[in-house]
Protein backbone atom coordinates (compact mmCIF):
# COMPACT_ATOMS: atom_id res chain seq x y z
CA UNK A 1 0.00 0.00 0.00
CA UNK A 2 1.50 3.65 -0.78
CA UNK A 3 0.41 6.63 0.64
CA UNK A 4 1.72 10.30 -1.12
CA UNK A 5 3.08 12.66 1.28
CA UNK A 6 3.49 15.66 -0.36
CA UNK A 7 4.31 14.24 -3.72
CA UNK A 8 6.37 12.15 -2.42
CA UNK A 9 5.16 8.43 -2.44
CA UNK A 10 5.81 6.29 1.15
CA UNK A 11 4.95 2.56 1.72
CA UNK A 12 2.64 2.08 4.40
CA UNK A 13 0.68 -0.63 6.13
CA UNK A 14 -2.71 -0.08 5.99
CA UNK A 15 -3.85 1.44 9.60
CA UNK A 16 -0.41 2.90 9.91
CA UNK A 17 -0.63 6.21 11.33
CA UNK A 18 0.03 9.32 8.69
CA UNK A 19 2.39 10.56 11.14
CA UNK A 20 4.26 7.39 11.37
CA UNK A 21 4.93 6.99 7.75
CA UNK A 22 6.15 10.78 7.23
CA UNK A 23 8.46 10.66 9.91
CA UNK A 24 9.99 6.64 8.80
CA UNK A 25 10.52 8.94 5.69
CA UNK A 26 12.09 11.75 6.91
CA UNK A 27 9.06 14.47 6.00
CA UNK A 28 9.18 16.22 9.21
CA UNK A 29 5.35 17.16 10.96
CA UNK A 30 5.92 18.90 14.18
CA UNK A 31 4.14 17.65 17.06
CA UNK A 32 4.06 18.16 21.04
CA UNK A 33 1.96 15.33 22.50
CA UNK A 34 3.29 12.82 20.23
CA UNK A 35 5.80 9.77 21.41
CA UNK A 36 6.59 6.68 19.75
CA UNK A 37 5.95 4.72 22.59
CA UNK A 38 2.50 6.19 23.37
CA UNK A 39 -0.68 5.84 21.67
CA UNK A 40 -1.67 9.27 20.00
CA UNK A 41 -3.36 11.56 21.58
CA UNK A 42 -4.30 14.29 19.24
CA UNK A 43 -4.49 16.95 22.04
CA UNK A 44 -1.84 19.71 20.92
CA UNK A 45 -2.78 19.46 17.19
CA UNK A 46 -0.04 21.17 15.75
CA UNK A 47 0.80 17.55 13.28
CA UNK A 48 -2.66 18.73 11.06
CA UNK A 49 -2.20 17.93 7.60
CA UNK A 50 -4.47 18.67 4.98
CA UNK A 51 -5.38 14.85 3.44
CA UNK A 52 -7.50 13.74 0.55
CA UNK A 53 -8.36 10.22 0.35
CA UNK A 54 -8.97 8.36 -3.11
CA UNK A 55 -12.25 9.75 -4.22
CA UNK A 56 -12.51 11.82 -1.40
CA UNK A 57 -13.33 15.44 -0.16
CA UNK A 58 -10.10 17.26 1.31
CA UNK A 59 -9.92 17.78 5.42
CA UNK A 60 -8.09 18.78 7.85
CA UNK A 61 -6.74 16.04 10.32
CA UNK A 62 -4.33 15.41 12.78
CA UNK A 63 -1.56 13.08 11.13
CA UNK A 64 -0.48 11.54 14.56
CA UNK A 65 -4.10 9.63 14.83
CA UNK A 66 -5.14 9.24 11.22
CA UNK A 67 -4.90 6.19 9.40
CA UNK A 68 -3.41 5.85 6.38
CA UNK A 69 -5.69 4.13 3.32
CA UNK A 70 -4.34 3.39 -0.40
CA UNK A 71 -3.84 6.19 -2.60
CA UNK A 72 -4.29 8.32 0.34
CA UNK A 73 -2.81 12.24 -0.40
CA UNK A 74 -1.15 14.12 2.13
CA UNK A 75 -0.59 18.14 2.36
CA UNK A 76 2.21 18.71 5.29
CA UNK A 77 2.37 22.47 3.96
CA UNK A 78 -0.08 23.77 2.21
CA UNK A 79 -1.00 27.73 3.23
CA UNK A 80 -3.79 26.70 5.27
CA UNK A 81 -1.92 24.29 7.02
CA UNK A 82 0.88 27.24 7.99
CA UNK A 83 -1.90 29.15 9.06
CA UNK A 84 -3.15 27.13 11.61
CA UNK A 85 -0.14 25.82 12.74
CA UNK A 86 0.58 29.46 13.67
CA UNK A 87 -2.06 30.08 15.36
CA UNK A 88 -1.82 27.38 17.73
CA UNK A 89 1.66 28.09 18.36
CA UNK A 90 0.67 31.49 19.29
CA UNK A 91 -1.59 30.06 21.89
CA UNK A 92 0.86 27.60 23.06
CA UNK A 93 3.57 30.79 23.20
CA UNK A 94 0.55 32.71 24.93
CA UNK A 95 0.04 30.16 27.61
CA UNK A 96 3.45 28.69 28.70
CA UNK A 97 5.85 31.92 27.02
CA UNK A 98 8.82 30.55 29.90
CA UNK A 99 8.34 26.74 28.12
CA UNK A 100 11.92 25.70 26.74
CA UNK A 101 13.21 22.77 23.75
CA UNK A 102 10.66 22.12 21.02
CA UNK A 103 7.81 24.43 21.85
CA UNK A 104 10.67 27.65 21.60
CA UNK A 105 12.10 26.06 18.35
CA UNK A 106 9.01 25.27 16.72
CA UNK A 107 7.61 28.86 17.17
CA UNK A 108 11.21 30.14 15.78
CA UNK A 109 10.86 27.68 12.77
CA UNK A 110 7.66 29.14 11.76
CA UNK A 111 8.49 32.97 12.76
CA UNK A 112 6.01 33.46 15.61
CA UNK A 113 7.20 36.12 17.93
CA UNK A 114 4.45 37.39 19.53
CA UNK A 115 1.50 36.13 21.68
CA UNK A 116 -1.75 37.05 22.65
CA UNK A 117 -1.70 39.46 25.03
CA UNK A 118 -2.39 39.69 28.05
CA UNK A 119 -0.47 36.66 28.77
CA UNK A 120 -1.80 36.20 32.54
CA UNK A 121 -0.75 32.61 32.36
CA UNK A 122 3.11 32.61 33.34
CA UNK A 123 4.18 28.63 32.99
CA UNK A 124 5.50 26.02 31.09
CA UNK A 125 3.04 22.99 31.04
CA UNK A 126 1.41 22.77 27.75
CA UNK A 127 -1.12 20.53 28.65
CA UNK A 128 0.23 18.20 25.89
CA UNK A 129 -1.07 15.23 28.36
CA UNK A 130 2.08 13.07 27.41
CA UNK A 131 3.57 12.64 31.10
CA UNK A 132 -0.26 11.32 32.16
CA UNK A 133 -0.32 8.92 29.25
CA UNK A 134 3.17 7.66 30.42
CA UNK A 135 2.14 7.28 33.96
CA UNK A 136 -1.10 5.43 32.42
CA UNK A 137 0.26 3.06 30.20
CA UNK A 138 2.95 2.11 33.06
CA UNK A 139 0.09 1.11 35.12
CA UNK A 140 0.48 3.51 37.85
CA UNK A 141 -1.85 6.29 36.93
CA UNK A 142 -0.34 8.52 39.62
CA UNK A 143 -1.12 11.97 37.99
CA UNK A 144 -3.96 12.94 36.30
CA UNK A 145 -5.55 16.00 34.47
CA UNK A 146 -8.14 17.28 37.02
CA UNK A 147 -10.68 19.83 36.20
CA UNK A 148 -11.46 21.58 32.73
CA UNK A 149 -11.00 23.68 30.08
CA UNK A 150 -8.92 26.56 31.51
CA UNK A 151 -8.45 25.63 34.36
CA UNK A 152 -7.22 22.11 33.43
CA UNK A 153 -3.81 21.16 34.93
CA UNK A 154 -1.66 17.74 35.69
CA UNK A 155 -2.31 16.95 39.32
CA UNK A 156 -1.87 14.17 41.40
CA UNK A 157 -4.86 13.33 43.45
CA UNK A 158 -5.71 15.85 45.78
CA UNK A 159 -2.41 17.30 45.17
CA UNK A 160 -0.78 15.12 48.05
CA UNK A 161 2.42 12.96 47.40
CA UNK A 162 1.08 10.10 45.55
CA UNK A 163 1.03 6.49 46.92
CA UNK A 164 1.15 5.57 43.91
CA UNK A 165 4.38 6.99 41.75
CA UNK A 166 6.87 4.72 41.63
CA UNK A 167 9.22 7.65 41.58
CA UNK A 168 10.41 6.00 37.57
CA UNK A 169 9.96 10.04 36.44
CA UNK A 170 8.78 8.86 32.97
CA UNK A 171 6.93 11.50 33.47
CA UNK A 172 9.32 14.20 33.00
CA UNK A 173 11.61 12.01 30.55
CA UNK A 174 8.29 12.95 28.10
CA UNK A 175 7.54 15.91 28.97
CA UNK A 176 8.36 18.42 26.12
CA UNK A 177 8.43 21.63 28.09
CA UNK A 178 10.83 20.76 30.93
CA UNK A 179 7.52 21.41 33.28
CA UNK A 180 8.39 18.21 35.62
CA UNK A 181 10.49 19.16 38.34
CA UNK A 182 12.11 16.39 39.44
CA UNK A 183 15.85 16.27 42.10
CA UNK A 184 18.25 13.15 42.30
CA UNK A 185 21.59 13.34 44.81
CA UNK A 186 23.69 10.70 45.96
CA UNK A 187 21.05 8.59 48.18
CA UNK A 188 17.47 9.89 46.96
CA UNK A 189 15.10 11.26 44.25
CA UNK A 190 12.24 13.58 44.44
CA UNK A 191 9.66 13.83 42.04
CA UNK A 192 5.90 14.70 42.96
CA UNK A 193 6.85 16.16 46.32
CA UNK A 194 7.49 12.18 47.25
CA UNK A 195 11.50 11.08 48.43
CA UNK A 196 12.57 7.99 47.22
CA UNK A 197 15.39 6.42 48.07
CA UNK A 198 17.89 5.08 45.60
CA UNK A 199 19.07 1.61 45.31
CA UNK A 200 22.84 1.02 44.49
CA UNK A 201 24.20 -1.43 42.04
CA UNK A 202 25.76 -4.15 43.52
CA UNK A 203 28.81 -4.02 41.34
CA UNK A 204 29.75 -0.59 40.83
CA UNK A 205 27.49 0.78 44.02
CA UNK A 206 26.02 3.69 42.22
CA UNK A 207 22.59 4.94 43.16
CA UNK A 208 20.41 3.84 39.64
CA UNK A 209 16.57 3.08 40.69
CA UNK A 210 14.08 3.67 43.07
CA UNK A 211 13.14 0.28 45.19
CA UNK A 212 9.83 0.83 43.97
CA UNK A 213 10.93 0.85 40.13
CA UNK A 214 12.93 -2.72 41.00
CA UNK A 215 9.31 -3.55 42.52
CA UNK A 216 7.69 -3.02 39.66
CA UNK A 217 9.94 -4.21 37.35
CA UNK A 218 9.67 -7.62 39.65
CA UNK A 219 6.14 -7.70 38.98
CA UNK A 220 6.29 -7.18 35.44
CA UNK A 221 8.30 -10.53 35.22
CA UNK A 222 9.33 -9.43 32.01
CA UNK A 223 12.53 -11.21 31.75
CA UNK A 224 13.40 -13.16 34.72
CA UNK A 225 17.19 -13.32 33.53
CA UNK A 226 17.61 -9.55 33.87
CA UNK A 227 19.92 -9.00 37.18
CA UNK A 228 17.88 -6.00 38.84
CA UNK A 229 20.09 -5.34 41.26
CA UNK A 230 22.76 -3.97 38.78
CA UNK A 231 22.59 -0.29 36.87
CA UNK A 232 22.01 -0.73 33.63
CA UNK A 233 25.64 0.10 32.74
CA UNK A 234 26.94 -2.54 34.69
CA UNK A 235 24.34 -4.71 33.30
CA UNK A 236 25.38 -4.10 30.11
CA UNK A 237 28.75 -4.96 30.41
CA UNK A 238 27.69 -8.38 32.27
CA UNK A 239 25.45 -8.73 28.73
CA UNK A 240 28.59 -8.13 26.55
CA UNK A 241 30.92 -10.21 28.44
CA UNK A 242 28.71 -13.11 28.48
CA UNK A 243 28.17 -12.86 24.29
CA UNK A 244 31.79 -12.52 23.90
CA UNK A 245 33.10 -15.07 26.25
CA UNK A 246 32.51 -17.90 24.21
CA UNK A 247 34.06 -17.16 21.53
CA UNK A 248 37.32 -16.69 23.82
CA UNK B 1 -19.21 18.40 27.70
CA UNK B 2 -20.55 14.96 27.89
CA UNK B 3 -23.22 15.14 24.98
CA UNK B 4 -20.02 14.71 22.88
CA UNK B 5 -20.34 10.95 21.71
CA UNK B 6 -16.98 9.75 22.21
CA UNK B 7 -16.86 11.63 25.36
CA UNK B 8 -19.70 10.12 26.79
CA UNK B 9 -17.94 6.89 26.17
CA UNK B 10 -14.95 7.64 27.88
CA UNK B 11 -17.21 8.88 30.43
CA UNK B 12 -19.22 5.43 30.47
CA UNK B 13 -16.11 3.60 30.84
CA UNK B 14 -15.06 5.52 33.85
CA UNK B 15 -12.69 7.73 32.21
CA UNK B 16 -11.71 11.54 32.22
CA UNK B 17 -15.03 12.84 29.90
CA UNK B 18 -12.11 13.99 26.87
CA UNK B 19 -13.34 13.44 23.48
CA UNK B 20 -10.97 11.01 21.61
CA UNK B 21 -10.56 11.13 16.96
CA UNK B 22 -13.31 9.73 15.48
CA UNK B 23 -11.62 8.91 12.10
CA UNK B 24 -12.78 5.44 13.54
CA UNK B 25 -16.47 5.69 13.30
CA UNK B 26 -18.06 4.48 16.89
CA UNK B 27 -19.85 1.73 14.55
CA UNK B 28 -16.77 0.28 14.50
CA UNK B 29 -15.27 0.35 17.56
CA UNK B 30 -16.57 2.62 20.51
CA UNK B 31 -17.67 1.93 23.82
CA UNK B 32 -15.31 -0.44 25.12
CA UNK B 33 -13.72 -1.29 22.21
CA UNK B 34 -16.86 -2.52 20.71
CA UNK B 35 -18.99 -1.12 17.62
CA UNK B 36 -21.57 0.92 19.49
CA UNK B 37 -24.52 2.75 18.46
CA UNK B 38 -25.23 6.06 19.82
CA UNK B 39 -28.11 8.11 19.07
CA UNK B 40 -29.57 11.25 20.04
CA UNK B 41 -33.19 11.05 21.98
CA UNK B 42 -34.85 13.16 19.60
CA UNK B 43 -33.25 10.88 16.30
CA UNK B 44 -34.61 8.01 18.25
CA UNK B 45 -37.80 9.78 18.93
CA UNK B 46 -38.62 10.02 15.44
CA UNK B 47 -38.45 5.77 15.04
CA UNK B 48 -41.55 4.75 16.16
CA UNK B 49 -43.49 7.22 13.60
CA UNK B 50 -41.30 5.61 10.75
CA UNK B 51 -41.95 2.42 12.02
CA UNK B 52 -45.78 3.30 12.64
CA UNK B 53 -46.59 5.08 9.14
CA UNK B 54 -43.58 3.89 6.97
CA UNK B 55 -40.36 6.04 6.04
CA UNK B 56 -42.44 7.68 3.28
CA UNK B 57 -44.78 9.89 5.27
CA UNK B 58 -41.58 10.85 7.37
CA UNK B 59 -39.63 11.31 4.13
CA UNK B 60 -42.46 13.65 2.36
CA UNK B 61 -42.32 16.04 5.25
CA UNK B 62 -39.18 18.26 5.03
CA UNK B 63 -36.48 19.16 2.07
CA UNK B 64 -35.00 17.18 -0.54
CA UNK B 65 -31.91 16.74 2.12
CA UNK B 66 -33.05 17.66 5.71
CA UNK B 67 -36.17 15.08 6.27
CA UNK B 68 -39.13 15.03 8.74
CA UNK B 69 -39.51 17.44 11.55
CA UNK B 70 -37.50 19.15 14.07
CA UNK B 71 -37.94 20.63 17.77
CA UNK B 72 -37.17 23.63 18.45
CA UNK B 73 -37.04 25.80 21.69
CA UNK B 74 -38.42 29.29 20.44
CA UNK B 75 -37.42 31.72 23.15
CA UNK B 76 -36.11 35.05 23.74
CA UNK B 77 -38.68 38.39 23.10
CA UNK B 78 -40.91 36.49 20.86
CA UNK B 79 -44.57 36.67 21.96
CA UNK B 80 -45.26 33.14 22.28
CA UNK B 81 -42.56 31.15 23.66
CA UNK B 82 -42.32 27.38 23.67
CA UNK B 83 -41.16 24.01 22.11
CA UNK B 84 -42.40 23.50 18.56
CA UNK B 85 -42.42 20.95 16.20
CA UNK B 86 -42.15 22.23 12.73
CA UNK B 87 -41.27 20.26 9.41
CA UNK B 88 -37.83 21.01 8.12
CA UNK B 89 -37.26 23.81 5.68
CA UNK B 90 -40.19 26.23 7.19
CA UNK B 91 -38.52 29.85 7.10
CA UNK B 92 -37.08 31.55 10.11
CA UNK B 93 -40.09 34.18 9.30
CA UNK B 94 -42.78 31.89 10.12
CA UNK B 95 -41.12 30.95 13.19
CA UNK B 96 -40.75 34.26 14.79
CA UNK B 97 -43.78 35.72 13.46
CA UNK B 98 -46.94 33.03 12.48
CA UNK B 99 -45.30 30.80 15.55
CA UNK B 100 -44.09 32.73 17.87
CA UNK B 101 -46.79 35.60 17.47
CA UNK B 102 -44.12 38.48 16.56
CA UNK B 103 -41.52 40.68 18.52
CA UNK B 104 -42.65 41.48 22.00
CA UNK B 105 -43.58 45.02 23.16
CA UNK B 106 -43.64 46.24 19.82
CA UNK B 107 -39.75 46.33 19.42
CA UNK B 108 -38.13 45.70 16.31
CA UNK B 109 -36.41 42.45 15.64
CA UNK B 110 -32.71 42.08 15.47
CA UNK B 111 -31.45 38.81 14.99
CA UNK B 112 -32.01 35.53 15.80
CA UNK B 113 -29.86 32.84 17.56
CA UNK B 114 -30.17 29.53 16.64
CA UNK B 115 -28.60 26.23 17.35
CA UNK B 116 -27.82 26.44 21.15
CA UNK B 117 -24.74 28.19 22.46
CA UNK B 118 -22.66 27.05 19.88
CA UNK B 119 -25.15 28.22 17.06
CA UNK B 120 -25.13 31.51 14.77
CA UNK B 121 -26.90 34.74 14.87
CA UNK B 122 -28.68 35.56 11.64
CA UNK B 123 -29.90 39.00 10.95
CA UNK B 124 -33.38 40.29 9.45
CA UNK B 125 -31.93 40.30 5.93
CA UNK B 126 -32.12 36.21 6.42
CA UNK B 127 -35.36 35.98 8.23
CA UNK B 128 -36.54 34.25 4.63
CA UNK B 129 -34.11 31.73 4.91
CA UNK B 130 -35.28 27.70 5.02
CA UNK B 131 -34.39 25.87 8.47
CA UNK B 132 -32.96 23.19 7.78
CA UNK B 133 -28.99 21.70 8.02
CA UNK B 134 -27.74 22.82 4.76
CA UNK B 135 -28.60 26.46 5.17
CA UNK B 136 -27.93 27.28 8.87
CA UNK B 137 -24.67 26.35 8.08
CA UNK B 138 -23.81 28.26 5.11
CA UNK B 139 -24.76 31.09 7.16
CA UNK B 140 -22.03 30.54 9.97
CA UNK B 141 -25.15 28.58 11.92
CA UNK B 142 -26.78 25.47 12.34
CA UNK B 143 -29.01 23.02 13.63
CA UNK B 144 -27.18 22.45 16.45
CA UNK B 145 -29.58 21.62 19.60
CA UNK B 146 -32.45 23.19 18.26
CA UNK B 147 -32.17 26.44 20.79
CA UNK B 148 -34.13 29.21 18.72
CA UNK B 149 -32.97 32.84 20.38
CA UNK B 150 -35.18 35.73 19.14
CA UNK B 151 -33.48 39.22 20.23
CA UNK B 152 -34.73 42.76 19.74
CA UNK B 153 -32.44 45.81 19.13
CA UNK B 154 -32.24 46.01 22.63
CA UNK B 155 -29.22 42.99 22.20
CA UNK B 156 -25.83 44.16 21.64
CA UNK B 157 -24.37 41.47 19.46
CA UNK B 158 -21.02 41.67 20.73
CA UNK B 159 -22.12 41.17 24.06
CA UNK B 160 -24.53 38.32 22.76
CA UNK B 161 -20.69 36.86 20.89
CA UNK B 162 -19.33 37.48 24.78
CA UNK B 163 -21.68 35.44 26.53
CA UNK B 164 -21.39 32.68 24.70
CA UNK B 165 -18.19 32.33 24.47
CA UNK B 166 -17.36 32.67 27.97
CA UNK B 167 -20.35 30.05 28.47
CA UNK B 168 -18.16 27.49 26.04
CA UNK B 169 -15.37 28.71 28.12
CA UNK B 170 -16.61 26.82 30.82
CA UNK B 171 -17.61 23.89 28.53
CA UNK B 172 -14.49 22.71 26.98
CA UNK B 173 -13.02 20.16 28.43
CA UNK B 174 -9.56 21.75 27.86
CA UNK B 175 -8.06 18.82 26.23
CA UNK B 176 -7.35 20.27 23.07
CA UNK B 177 -5.17 24.06 22.12
CA UNK B 178 -7.51 25.81 19.96
CA UNK B 179 -10.54 25.09 22.11
CA UNK B 180 -9.00 25.66 25.90
CA UNK B 181 -6.36 28.27 24.39
CA UNK B 182 -8.30 30.14 21.28
CA UNK B 183 -11.63 30.80 23.66
CA UNK B 184 -9.80 32.42 26.62
CA UNK B 185 -8.46 34.67 24.22
CA UNK B 186 -11.68 35.33 22.45
CA UNK B 187 -13.68 36.06 25.71
CA UNK B 188 -10.77 38.06 26.63
CA UNK B 189 -10.70 40.02 23.36
CA UNK B 190 -14.52 40.19 22.84
CA UNK B 191 -14.53 41.75 26.93
CA UNK B 192 -11.94 44.21 25.89
CA UNK B 193 -13.97 45.40 22.86
CA UNK B 194 -17.00 45.81 25.38
CA UNK B 195 -15.45 48.00 27.88
CA UNK B 196 -14.18 50.13 24.82
CA UNK B 197 -10.89 49.46 25.18
CA UNK B 198 -10.74 47.41 21.27
CA UNK B 199 -8.71 47.65 18.61
CA UNK B 200 -9.50 47.36 14.98
CA UNK B 201 -6.54 44.83 14.45
CA UNK B 202 -8.55 42.26 17.14
CA UNK B 203 -11.56 41.52 14.80
CA UNK B 204 -8.30 39.99 12.78
CA UNK B 205 -7.25 37.71 15.66
CA UNK B 206 -10.73 36.95 15.92
CA UNK B 207 -11.08 36.01 12.56
CA UNK B 208 -8.04 33.79 13.13
CA UNK B 209 -8.98 31.95 16.06
CA UNK B 210 -12.15 30.82 14.97
CA UNK B 211 -10.33 30.10 11.63
CA UNK B 212 -8.10 27.96 13.80
CA UNK B 213 -11.23 26.52 16.42
CA UNK B 214 -13.00 25.80 13.17
CA UNK B 215 -10.50 23.78 11.40
CA UNK B 216 -7.94 22.43 14.28
CA UNK B 217 -10.19 21.54 17.35
CA UNK B 218 -10.88 18.06 18.52
CA UNK B 219 -14.27 17.75 18.40
CA UNK B 220 -17.62 19.34 17.87
CA UNK B 221 -17.71 22.01 20.71
CA UNK B 222 -14.44 23.10 19.60
CA UNK B 223 -15.48 23.33 15.58
CA UNK B 224 -18.77 25.20 16.35
CA UNK B 225 -17.69 27.18 19.24
CA UNK B 226 -16.92 30.01 17.17
CA UNK B 227 -20.55 30.35 15.22
CA UNK B 228 -21.36 33.11 17.47
CA UNK B 229 -18.07 35.17 16.75
CA UNK B 230 -18.46 34.63 12.94
CA UNK B 231 -21.77 35.46 12.47
CA UNK B 232 -21.77 38.30 14.51
CA UNK B 233 -18.65 39.08 12.65
CA UNK B 234 -19.96 38.47 9.63
CA UNK B 235 -23.71 40.05 9.82
CA UNK B 236 -23.36 42.84 12.67
CA UNK B 237 -19.72 43.92 11.87
CA UNK B 238 -20.67 47.50 12.16
CA UNK B 239 -21.84 46.77 16.07
CA UNK B 240 -17.62 45.54 16.31
CA UNK B 241 -16.56 49.15 14.66
CA UNK B 242 -18.87 51.12 16.90
CA UNK B 243 -17.85 49.75 19.83
CA UNK B 244 -13.52 49.80 18.58
CA UNK B 245 -13.65 53.15 16.70
CA UNK B 246 -16.65 55.53 18.40
CA UNK B 247 -16.46 53.90 22.27
CA UNK B 248 -20.24 53.57 21.46
CA UNK B 249 -22.67 50.50 22.48
CA UNK B 250 -25.60 51.22 19.91
CA UNK B 251 -28.09 48.70 22.26
CA UNK B 252 -27.14 50.45 24.71
CA UNK B 253 -26.13 47.33 26.91
CA UNK B 254 -22.56 47.72 27.13
CA UNK B 255 -21.88 48.74 31.27
CA UNK B 256 -18.76 51.09 29.93
CA UNK B 257 -20.18 52.73 27.19
CA UNK B 258 -23.38 53.59 27.77
CA UNK B 259 -25.43 55.28 30.28
CA UNK B 260 -29.26 55.77 30.99
CA UNK B 261 -30.85 58.50 30.29
CA UNK B 262 -34.51 59.83 30.73
CA UNK B 263 -35.89 62.09 27.91
CA UNK B 264 -38.21 64.73 30.06
CA UNK B 265 -40.63 65.98 27.38
CA UNK B 266 -41.73 62.04 27.03
CA UNK B 267 -41.86 60.94 30.48
CA UNK B 268 -44.83 61.52 31.88
CA UNK B 269 -43.81 60.62 35.66
CA UNK B 270 -45.77 57.50 36.33
CA UNK B 271 -42.74 56.12 38.49
CA UNK B 272 -42.79 53.09 37.09
CA UNK B 273 -38.75 53.28 36.25
CA UNK B 274 -38.42 54.78 39.73
CA UNK B 275 -39.92 51.39 40.97
CA UNK B 276 -38.03 48.64 38.65
CA UNK B 277 -34.55 50.47 39.60
CA UNK B 278 -32.72 47.65 41.75
CA UNK B 279 -29.71 50.18 43.40
CA UNK B 280 -31.44 53.52 43.60
CA UNK B 281 -29.85 55.15 40.42
CA UNK B 282 -33.10 57.14 39.79
CA UNK B 283 -33.71 60.21 41.73
CA UNK B 284 -37.14 61.61 42.46
CA UNK B 285 -37.63 65.25 42.35
CA UNK B 286 -40.39 66.72 43.57
CA UNK B 287 -40.95 70.43 43.14
CA UNK B 288 -44.07 73.06 43.20
CA UNK B 289 -44.35 73.86 39.10
CA UNK B 290 -44.55 70.75 38.13
CA UNK B 291 -47.47 68.00 38.04
CA UNK B 292 -45.86 65.05 39.41
CA UNK B 293 -42.14 64.70 40.63
CA UNK B 294 -39.57 64.39 37.71
CA UNK B 295 -36.94 61.92 37.64
CA UNK B 296 -33.63 61.40 36.28
CA UNK B 297 -30.65 58.72 36.87
CA UNK B 298 -27.45 59.45 38.30
CA UNK B 299 -25.01 58.00 35.91
CA UNK B 300 -22.47 57.22 38.74
CA UNK B 301 -24.83 54.83 40.68
CA UNK B 302 -26.19 53.18 37.53
CA UNK B 303 -25.51 49.81 36.18
CA UNK B 304 -26.90 50.13 32.98
CA UNK B 305 -29.18 47.07 33.97
CA UNK B 306 -32.10 48.15 31.56
CA UNK B 307 -34.91 47.17 34.22
CA UNK B 308 -35.82 51.07 33.80
CA UNK B 309 -36.05 51.29 30.02
CA UNK B 310 -37.51 47.19 30.16
CA UNK B 311 -40.14 49.03 32.74
CA UNK B 312 -41.18 52.56 30.82
CA UNK B 313 -44.41 52.50 28.65
CA UNK B 314 -43.76 55.85 26.84
CA UNK B 315 -39.80 54.86 25.52
CA UNK B 316 -38.82 58.04 27.96
CA UNK B 317 -35.92 56.10 29.01
CA UNK B 318 -33.12 56.23 26.59
CA UNK B 319 -29.54 54.62 26.31
CA UNK B 320 -26.94 57.12 25.28
CA UNK B 321 -22.94 57.06 24.70
CA UNK B 322 -20.98 57.33 28.31
CA UNK B 323 -18.93 60.10 27.23
CA UNK B 324 -15.74 59.26 29.89
CA UNK B 325 -15.39 55.44 29.37
CA UNK B 326 -14.90 53.61 32.47
CA UNK B 327 -11.70 52.13 33.41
Amino acid sequence: MRIIIDGVSCESAPGEFVKTVADRNNISIPSLCHHSALPGLAACRLCVVEVTPSGGKTQVVTSCVYPASDGLEVSTKSERILRLRKTILKLLISRAPKAEGRLKEYCEQYGVVDSFKPADFDESCILCGLCVKACDELGNSAIATVMRGIQKQVQTAFDEAPHECIGCASCAKVCPTGKIIWSQDDGSRTIWNKCFELVRCSCCGKPFATSEELTWLTNKSIDQNIDLSLCPTCRARKTAKAAISPVR
Amino acid sequence: MCGESTALMQSIEGLVGEPRAKYIRSVERGLWGQPTVLNNVETLANVPYIIANGSEPFAAIGTDTSKGTKVFSLVGKVKRSGLVEVPMGTTLRSLVYDIGGGIADKRPFKAVQTGGPSGGCLPESLLDLSVDFESLLEHDSMVGSGGMIVMDDRSCMVEVAHYYVDFLCGESCGKCTPCREGLRHMREILANICKGHGKLSDLQDLEDLAFTLQEASLCALGKTAANPVLSTLRYFRDEYEAHINDKYCPAGICQALSVMQIEQEDCTSCGLCYKACPIGALKQTVTEDTDGPTYHIDAETCTVCGSCREACRFDAVVAKRREKTCA
